[in-house]
Order: C-alpha cells, then structure tokens, then sequence
C-alpha cells in the first residue's frame, strides 16, 4: 500500500517536472507582440539604438521591442539553430551569402512586396551585397569605408606638413614618426598595422576574380603585403611590435593606442568622428584618402566598403512583427537618427547629403570617399567567412615573418581550391 | 518480492537513466550516425560516406590542433602530477597549521574557471602582467605569454599548476594509505629520504599515480575552456590564438560545428578524439604492467 502511494507520488513529480522544463515562454498577451532583438553594438551605441527602439515601441502599441545588447558572433549564431530563435538582429552584409545559401535567413521579398516596400533609396552596392541568388535576404542600415587617420602633433612635431599622399611618402613617415628606446624596444610606432584586405585594394589588388574565385595571390595583394613586412616588420623585429601591441588598450576606449599618441597614423572608419569626441576630446587628428602606389594615381581614393544590415532569422517566432520593425529601422527617419548618432554613413541616398552631419568633425571626408570610382567591395559568397578566417590566419603568419607574403598567398590559394560555392 | 524491489529500484533510478539516455546514449549514436554525413542543422543531413574522415588527413588545422593538444597533455599531466605529487608530500608533513596548509594549497580549484581565467589574462600580460613583473624582478627573461605563439601552451600549463588541489587530495589519501611501519624499517636500516621516497613510497602509490595519470591524460585531450577564452577577440569571433597555437582539438571541434556549422566534420572529429584516447589509455596500462604494483599481489 504505502510503496504504491509513493511510487504514484514519485511518477507525478518525475512527470511534473518533465513537462514543467518542456514548456517554452509565451511571448504575447492580450494582443501586444514582444519581440527579441538583440545586436552586436555595445556601450553608447547601443544607447543610441535602444533610442530608437523606444520611439518605435511609443509610436504604436501592437509590437514591443525588447533589444538587448550581445557582442558576441558565436552566440548570435547558436541562438539562429534552435527552434525558436531571437526576431531581429544585425551583422555586416559579408555574411549573408554563407548564411541565406544555408537557408537560416527569411527572404524578405515577399514581404517587401506586400507592402510595396520601395528599395530605390538604399545604395546600390550595400542592397546588392544583401542579396543572394536574386532574393533579398537583409536591409543595409549604414556602409563603412576606411580612411588614413593622422596625428597632427606628431606630424607637426617630426616637421611633417601633411599627410602622405604615395606610398613612398607613407613610407618615409612611417620611419620618421616611430620612436625606438635605447634597448631597441618601439616606444611609439609610425602607423598601426592595418587592415591587410583594405591595403591592398590601395595597392591595387583584389581578392575575388570576376567569376567569383578567390584570388588571394594578385599581385596587388602581395605588393601590400610587402610594404608592411619590408618597412616595418623586419625594419623594427616582430618581437618588438608584438611586444608594443601587446600594450594596447581596449580599442572602444580612452587607451586606444591613436588617442594616446602610441601610434601615429591608423586605418579607420567613420564611426571615428563620433568616438574621438567621446574618447579623446583634445586629440589634434586629420583624416585623408588612403595612399596610392607610386606613379598610380588612378588608384587614388581606394578603400573597402563593408556594410552593416538587419536580418530576421528562419527560427524568429514572430516574422510578420520582426519585418514591421526592420522596417521601420531602416526607414529614413530611423536610419537618420541611428546613423548620425553612431557617426556612420547612412545606407540611403536621400540621407548622404543631410545637413546633420556637418557638425560632425571631418566626418564629410568619409562622406566623400563614397564617391570614388576605387571602392571595393569583400564579395559576400557562401565561402566568405571561410575565406577571410584562411586569410587572417595566414596575415598572422606573414606579420610574424613565418612566410613570406608570396608563399602564404599561395597557401591561402591551394586551400580555397576546396571552398563549397 | 525480488520483482517488486528491481522495479522500485529501476524507478528511482529513472532520472539517471533517462538522463543517460536522452543526454549521452542517443546524442552518442547521432554523432556516429552524423560523422557520415554534411550535416549544417538547418538542412537535413547528406549521407557522404567516408569523406569527413578523409578530409581529416588533408586538413592542416586538423593536425595542428591535434598537435596542440597532444603538447599540453605530454608535458602538461606530468608537470602538473608531479606539481600535486609534490604538494601532498609536503602536506602529508604533521607541521603546525597543516590544515591552513592544506585549505590554501586546495583554495584555487574552487575559483571558478572562468573568473581565473580572465585574471590570468591580465597576469601574463607581456607589458603589464605581475608574471614578467616577478621575472624582471629576478633577472630572467620576460616572454610575451599570450601573444607569443611558442610561450602560448607553457601559459597554459603554468595556469594548470595552479588549480593542483584535486590531484593533490587524491595523492593526500594515497600517501597516508601506505603504512608507517616500512618507513620505520628502512630508516632502521639506514636508507636516506630519497631511497624511502623511491622504494618505498612510489610503489605503494603506483596504481593511484597511473589512476591520475589517465584521468588527467583523458581530461586534457579534451582541454577547451581556458583555450576558448583566452583566444577570443572582438565581437568572440572564432579564433585560434596567436599562429593557432591555442587552438586545441576541442576548439577546433567546436569552430567547425558551430562556427562553420559542419556538424558532420565535427562529428567525425569526436570519434577520432576517441580512439586517440583509447590508444592513449592502452598504452599507459600496457607501460605499467611492470611499474605498478597492487597491493595483495
């Protein structure tokens, strides 16, 4: 009698708590749909964001957006393979083609035409790179380019007038402005090392043929290569740098090595503007086009676009909301509002010439470099991410002076022979 | 009766065996099943037959994390053994404030990996950190640690002396399993503490050194945590270390499940972590039929 009765007591509470934890969070009540937004920006970009969200959550009452900021690349991914998933997120527009061509992205077509969604406005080159196969896939919110950025005191203070224009002037004021101590340690360091995809289309190069085949060995690409290891790499030890950049501090941060005056040039973006303000007031700084090679003056004005977009993933539980939102977030008035918060170049065209920009500090040179012919863009294929990650392991390599820029282009080559398209 | 009692007992039973086989026995025969096929959890799985495990071969990251791991565990386990085997000799010592000793020595493991982790980031700083701090204070020379691909996995180790308490309790217990009375005779007949620690104290251990040796050996080949973290950079987005020199073979696993989404490459990975350590284990207890001795035998 008494075993009987404990067992019955026993399955229920086995059975109870089975079901208890099976049981997912419903997410609406009384007609309100919340939906999860988390995103990648942090600190007071995602104050400027979270601003834009809590207009969108004032001016109607059927959607509340609940965002949250994340960081974080691989957590971002995971949440995409449940069974239920977050409703809106953002990423840059390389990756689309690896992830629509594994189907973990809603094709926003349909939608789009629903509700005559017009897409005339955006930038041609970021629509396109959010695109796959002739279906739309993400909405740009803002593009990127990068741009030489300059400490003026230090070039005024090594008697530099301005900033290089070739590479031989870059060069050359590389070696004036780094500063070694007496035991051959760098104690400042002309320029940061630089974005090596970016470099080389100022050298020329490319990375992807016409066909879509990578070309990790052009010789533009390896020309670059060799301007940083040949001028500054064996010129000053690789120990010695990887001592210096070890000492660096957080990159969103008052530390980061421009603003203190550790390096004097770097390659950066137009979100700069915005952060120097924040993070470093008095800093005297200028910003101009990338150098172009010697005798190449065709090249002048070259630079990576990148994009940033937001996507509404397979596994979203509530795609008609999550598509009214990203709507909205890459409306004109959202996207005015964001982009000149954060300082980025806005992905419309009706917005690039808005006069709210002209507070910004030196902000219009990156608005002018929309304007080159010689902006490249990192094609967004199925095999991207696996590509960049083959081509950053192998900059390593090259920066350490483990291979020369000829023999681990070639590497990177034999290995993108293997790439799923 | 008996039938009542084997039914009562399977069902209290029942959590562990659900459990068991909803978390480790079907996932196991899955991966088995997904080690054949292209699998990237959105799209149903592609039958491929051998081709993952040919891949492996020809894949360098593949042989590189192999190598990452195979390092920390050759010289890992027996620094970090002998660390404990050490740190139990000195606590078995009846000194005052042995038991403050003791709590000390064991303190570290309680810390959460994760919290330690991220303070040693700092600690082995190549400008800041207090270990170079200490090594320029005694004159030695300061390597980069972290951001230097040949000093990455001696970091790794050096962090692994740290959290010795576990092994060290288990070396405690076996130590003080080994009666008085042979230390009492040997000293009578005139052997050094060097000769009592040889002949006498390693035998009578043996099986519990080569218990700790496995258990650390099989541990270590599956080493992620601290690698994970230490490697990451902005955004975490997947990365190796310097030169990939902290990609260890469960990262790497990991990277290619979850990152690359080829669930059935990294499946194919996870049995071949398991033979290796088959093989490994085979080979230790082969090595020590002639050096470990049972008591009773």
């Amino acid at each position: 009698m008494k075993t009987a009765r404990l067992t019955t007591v026993w399955s229920a509470l086995v059975a109870g708590v089975v079901l208890a934890s099976a049981c997912s969070s419903g997410t609406s009540s009384g007609g309100t749909v919340t939906i999860n937004f988390p995103y990648l920006w942090g600190g007071p970009e995602a104050q400027a964001l979270e601003g834009v969200v809590s207009d969108f959550n004032a001016s109607q009452s059927a959607i509340v957006v609940k965002g949250v900021s994340s960081p974080d690349f691989q957590k971002q991914l995971a949440e995409m393979s449940g069974a239920n998933g977050f409703d809106v997120s953002d990423n840059f527009g390389s990756t689309v083609g690896s992830w629509a061509s594994k189907g973990i992205l809603e094709p926003l077509d349909g939608y789009m035409k629903t509700d005559n969604f017009n897409t005339g406005d955006f930038v041609p080159t970021a629509l396109q790179s959010n695109q796959y196969q002739g279906k739309t896939y993400a909405l740009p919110i803002a593009v990127h380019t990068l741009l030489l950025m300059y400490n003026k005191k230090i070039f005024s203070d090594a008697g530099i007038s301005g900033p290089p224009a070739t590479t031989s002037d870059l060069q050359a004021d590389i070696t004036k402005l780094t500063k070694v101590d007496g035991s051959g340690n760098i104690t400042q360091l002309g320029m940061r090392s630089p974005d090596y995809v970016t470099l080389a289309y100022a050298f020329g190069g490319k990375w992807y043929d016409s066909q879509g085949n990578p070309t990790p060995d052009d010789t533009g690409n390896v020309a670059a290569l060799h301007f940083w290891v040949d001028n500054v790499v064996k010129k000053y030890g690789a120990d010695k740098i990887k001592k210096f950049e070890s000492g660096y501090g957080e990159y969103a941060s008052a530390q980061n090595p421009f603003y203190t005056g550790k390096v004097a040039m770097t390659l950066d973006g137009e979100w700069q503007p915005v952060f120097v303000k924040q993070y470093a007031a008095n800093l005297d700084w200028g910003v101009a086009s990338i150098p172009y090679p010697d005798g190449r003056p065709n090249l002048a004005g070259a630079t990576q676009l990148t994009s940033s977009m937001f996507f509404v993933p397979k596994n979203a539980p509530h795609k008609q909301q999550a598509w009214t939102f990203l709507k909205y977030l890459t409306g004109p008035q959202a996207m005015t509002k964001f982009t000149r918060a954060l300082g980025n170049l806005p992905a419309r065209k009706s917005i690039l010439g808005s006069p709210l920009y002209n507070d910004l500090p030196q902000f219009n040179v990156w608005l002018d470099s929309l304007k080159s012919p010689n902006l490249r863009i990192f094609a967004s294929l199925p095999s991207t991410a696996q590509y960049q990650k083959d081509l950053n392991d192998e900059f390593q390599l090259i920066a350490n002076l483990q291979d020369t820029p000829e023999a681990g282009m070639a590497k990177v080559k034999s290995k993108a022979a293997s790439y799923s398209t | 009766m008996a039938h009542r009692s084997v039914y009562r007992g399977l069902l209290f039973a029942s959590p562990w065996i659900v459990g068991f086989l909803v978390f480790q026995l079907v996932p196991i025969i899955a991966s088995a099943y997904y080690s054949f096929t292209n699998f990237n959890l959105f799209q149903d799985p592609q039958f491929v037959g051998l081709h993952n495990y040919q891949r492996l071969t020809s894949d360098d990251l593949f042989w590189k994390s192999l190598f990452n791991t195979v390092y920390l565990t050759v010289f890992g386990v027996p620094i970090s053994l002998t660390a404990a085997l050490v740190a139990a000799l000195a606590l078995n010592m009846r000194v005052r404030g042995q038991w403050f000793f003791r709590t000390v020595v064991f303190l570290p493991t309680v810390v959460p990996v994760v919290a330690a982790t991220y303070i040693w980031r700092w600690l082995l700083n190549g400008q800041y950190g207090f270990v170079n701090e200490a090594l320029a204070a005694a004159h030695l020379g300061q390597p980069l640690w972290l951001d230097d691909p040949p000093w990455t996995k001696p970091a790794l180790i050096l962090m692994s002396l740290w959290v010795t308490g576990s092994a060290m309790i288990v070396f405690l217990a076996a130590l003080q399993d080994v009666p008085g009375i042979y230390y009492e005779a040997a000293t009578i007949d005139g052997a050094g503490m060097w000769a009592r620690f040889r002949h006498i104290t390693i035998p009578l251990i043996s099986p519990v050194i080569l218990f700790e040796t496995i258990i650390a050996g099989i541990f270590t080949l599956q080493y992620f945590t601290q690698a994970y973290l230490l490697s990451q950079t902005r955004f975490n987005a997947a990365s190796g270390g310097p030169e990939n020199s902290l990609l260890v073979y469960g990262l790497y696993l990991f990277q290619q499940g979850f990152v690359n989404l080829n669930m059935g490459y990294a499946s194919a990975m996870a049995w071949v972590l398991l033979f290796v350590a088959l093989a490994g284990t085979l080979l230790l207890l082969r090595l020590s039929r002639n050096r470990v001795f049972y008591a009773g035998e």
